[in-house]
């Protein structure tokens, strides 16, 4: 296995005349748990977006397990193990529970060489990721159905479903209670002991200190700290950024 | 009920549809009425893969149903093939068509694509206007065979043909519906951002939504020239097709492959006794009213109906 999952270098994005990354640099490494933090606009799920391949990078490149992936188009990221959840939750509204995780499975696993699941195998496979972030009774109700935390849950549980080794959990927590942050960081922290490295794009510096092993701070569009949370967080600049002179 | 049992139950019941009508009813007139409800159950079903399965609401319909009916008349003045044969040709030739405008899907969403479509049923009609060689905006008369290839009238046999067709676009629709393709579509339809994030390929499944969708529309207009025997751009391209075959969907229920079959039925029968009893021209002023009716009282058809009283009886 690769010391690195992801290198990232010298990724820049402009939209027109504005900037929004530049010069990135960024190495994850396998088993990670990385904390992204940045001030609104900082380009933090523009960063996202360009990784995930939902937005085209201008310059620089992705490297994701040995392989470059500039280009590759988000499907294709996603199949390769690169996963990510969304800020505002995206379920498939008209499809059951089950049926918005089976979609993740059909496209990504069964699309992988040598992975092939029967029907049986997915609806198991389906209904035991649903549990693992506790919407097992909820199963065949409808999105429109579900509480803002279990909606986080469900997005989570469906980015989780292409079998990623590498999870970008994009701002899985905004708008939640105290009791509910505490929830979906159980389910982050147990996907990443099976296996998965996370990276954990938040604002809620309680969530990201607790969570993360290492910090990378975006100001716009520049990273200014990378390193060990308790001193990226006390470093001038990020100080700076956050607090004003 | 797997695809394979619904292609063979489907055809047993299309075969015996076949055997009644054409063993008990004598009088041509219904076989007349008749091809003309399951033409709009092949376009509404058609209509419905894209518009219902995937998303993306299609007012060209026009466009390619008339490039069937042209590719027919193009056909027949240069060859003699037989007329299952032309019906494959035309859905070659608007499935081509639809590939183009799934490309569309690239730039265009929600409104804006529907627009695109209607801007492309004009173009098409513009360009058949101004075609002479298929009769340009006087339109061409097409001479049907005097005799039918199979036993009974000419019109049987555009009936029987018609329904094999409806047979087919019905089994098809059934089958993408139970499908990894159509829960792709879904996924399409529901939020493109999140399809593509769950690894569906987005790009090529419109594109085999929107060649699907525009072959089957254009292999049932191919026989319109021998149905009609007079072919024009203004009935051929008309307005009607693309508000049946949105309307028939939209009452029946876009869920859901019964749906465009029982809005289908309903309207087009509808339609039928009200050009016999009452006037041609009302045709549209039903549909448009029934329409409002359903978005007021079942947005999401009469399929929607039936399945809100089934969630609610297992609550």
């Amino acid at each position: 296995m690769a010391a690195s999952i992801l290198e990232v270098s010298g990724l820049g994005k402009r939209f027109g005349g504005f900037v929004a990354l530049e010069n990135i640099n960024v190495t994850v490494a396998t088993g990670e748990r990385l904390g992204l933090i940045g001030p609104n606009g900082s380009g933090k799920s523009t960063l996202v977006n360009c990784l995930s391949g939902a937005l085209h990078h201008d310059s620089g490149t992705i490297v994701f397990d040995g392989r470059s992936i500039d280009g590759l188009p988000a499907y294709q990221r996603t199949r390769l193990g690169l996963a990510r959840s969304f800020q505002l939750p995206k379920p498939f509204r008209s499809l059951n529970l089950l049926d918005n995780l089976r979609i993740p499975l059909l496209y990504t696993v069964n699309a992988r060489h040598g992975m092939r699941l029967s029907d049986g195998a997915i609806g198991e496979r389906c209904h035991a990721l649903l549990a693992d972030v506790g919407l097992a009774d909820k199963a065949r109700r409808l999105p429109r159905d579900l509480t803002q935390v279990e909606m986080r849950k469900l997005e989570l549980a469906r980015a989780v479903a292409s079998a990623p080794r590498l999870l970008f959990a994009d701002e899985a927590m905004a708008g939640l209670s105290p009791s509910e942050i505490e929830e979906i960081l159980a389910v982050l922290f147990r996907l990443n002991e099976a296996g998965i490295t996370i990276v954990l794009i938040e604002h809620i510096m309680r969530a990201v200190m607790s969570f993360s092993t290492r910090l990378i701070v975006l100001v716009a569009g520049q990273k200014i700290a990378d390193g060990a949370p308790q001193e990226a967080i006390r470093n001038p600049e990020v100080e700076r950024a956050y607090l004003g002179e | 009920m797997g695809a394979a049992r619904f292609w063979v139950v489907s055809f047993i019941v299309a075969v015996a549809l076949l055997l009644l009508t054409r063993g008990f009813i004598s009088n041509e007139y219904y076989f007349f009425a008749a091809y003309q409800v399951l033409q709009f159950i092949v376009l509404a079903t058609a209509w419905n893969i894209l518009g219902g399965y995937t998303g993306y609401t299609n007012f060209g319909t026009g466009a390619f149903f008339a490039v069937g009916a042209y590719t027919a008349v193009v056909l027949h003045k240069t060859t003699s093939l037989p007329l299952p044969v032309m019906m494959l040709v035309g859905g070659v030739m608007s499935g081509m068509v639809g590939f183009g405008m799934g490309y569309l899907t690239l730039r265009l969403k929600g409104v804006f694509f529907a627009i695109a479509t209607l801007a492309l049923a004009i173009v098409a009609q513009t360009l058949i206007v101004n075609w002479d060689y298929v009769g340009g905006s006087r339109g061409i008369y097409v001479i049907r065979p005097q005799h039918s290839p199979i036993y009974g009238s000419y019109i049987q046999y555009l009936y029987s043909l018609m329904l094999a067709l409806t047979w087919i676009s019905v089994a098809i629709a059934r089958t993408i519906e139970r499908s990894t393709l159509g829960l792709g579509f879904n996924a399409i339809r529901d939020d493109e951002l999140a399809a593509e994030a769950g690894s569906v390929p987005t790009l090529k499944l419109k594109l085999i939504s929107t060649t699907l969708s525009g072959a089957l529309m254009g292999m049932s207009g191919a026989p319109l020239p021998y149905y009609v025997t007079y072919l024009d751009p203004a009935s051929s391209f008309n307005l009607s097709y693309a508000v049946n075959s949105v309307a028939m969907p939209m009452i029946g229920g876009m869920t859901s492959w019964i749906g465009p079959v029982i809005g289908a039925v309903l309207l087009g029968t509808i339609q039928q006794l009200a050009t016999v009893t009452i006037s041609s021209a009302l045709n549209l002023l039903i549909v448009g009213v029934l329409l409002i009716v359903f978005v007021v009282i079942a947005p999401n058809g009469i399929v929607g109906l039936v399945q809100a009283r089934r969630r609610a009886r297992i609550r």
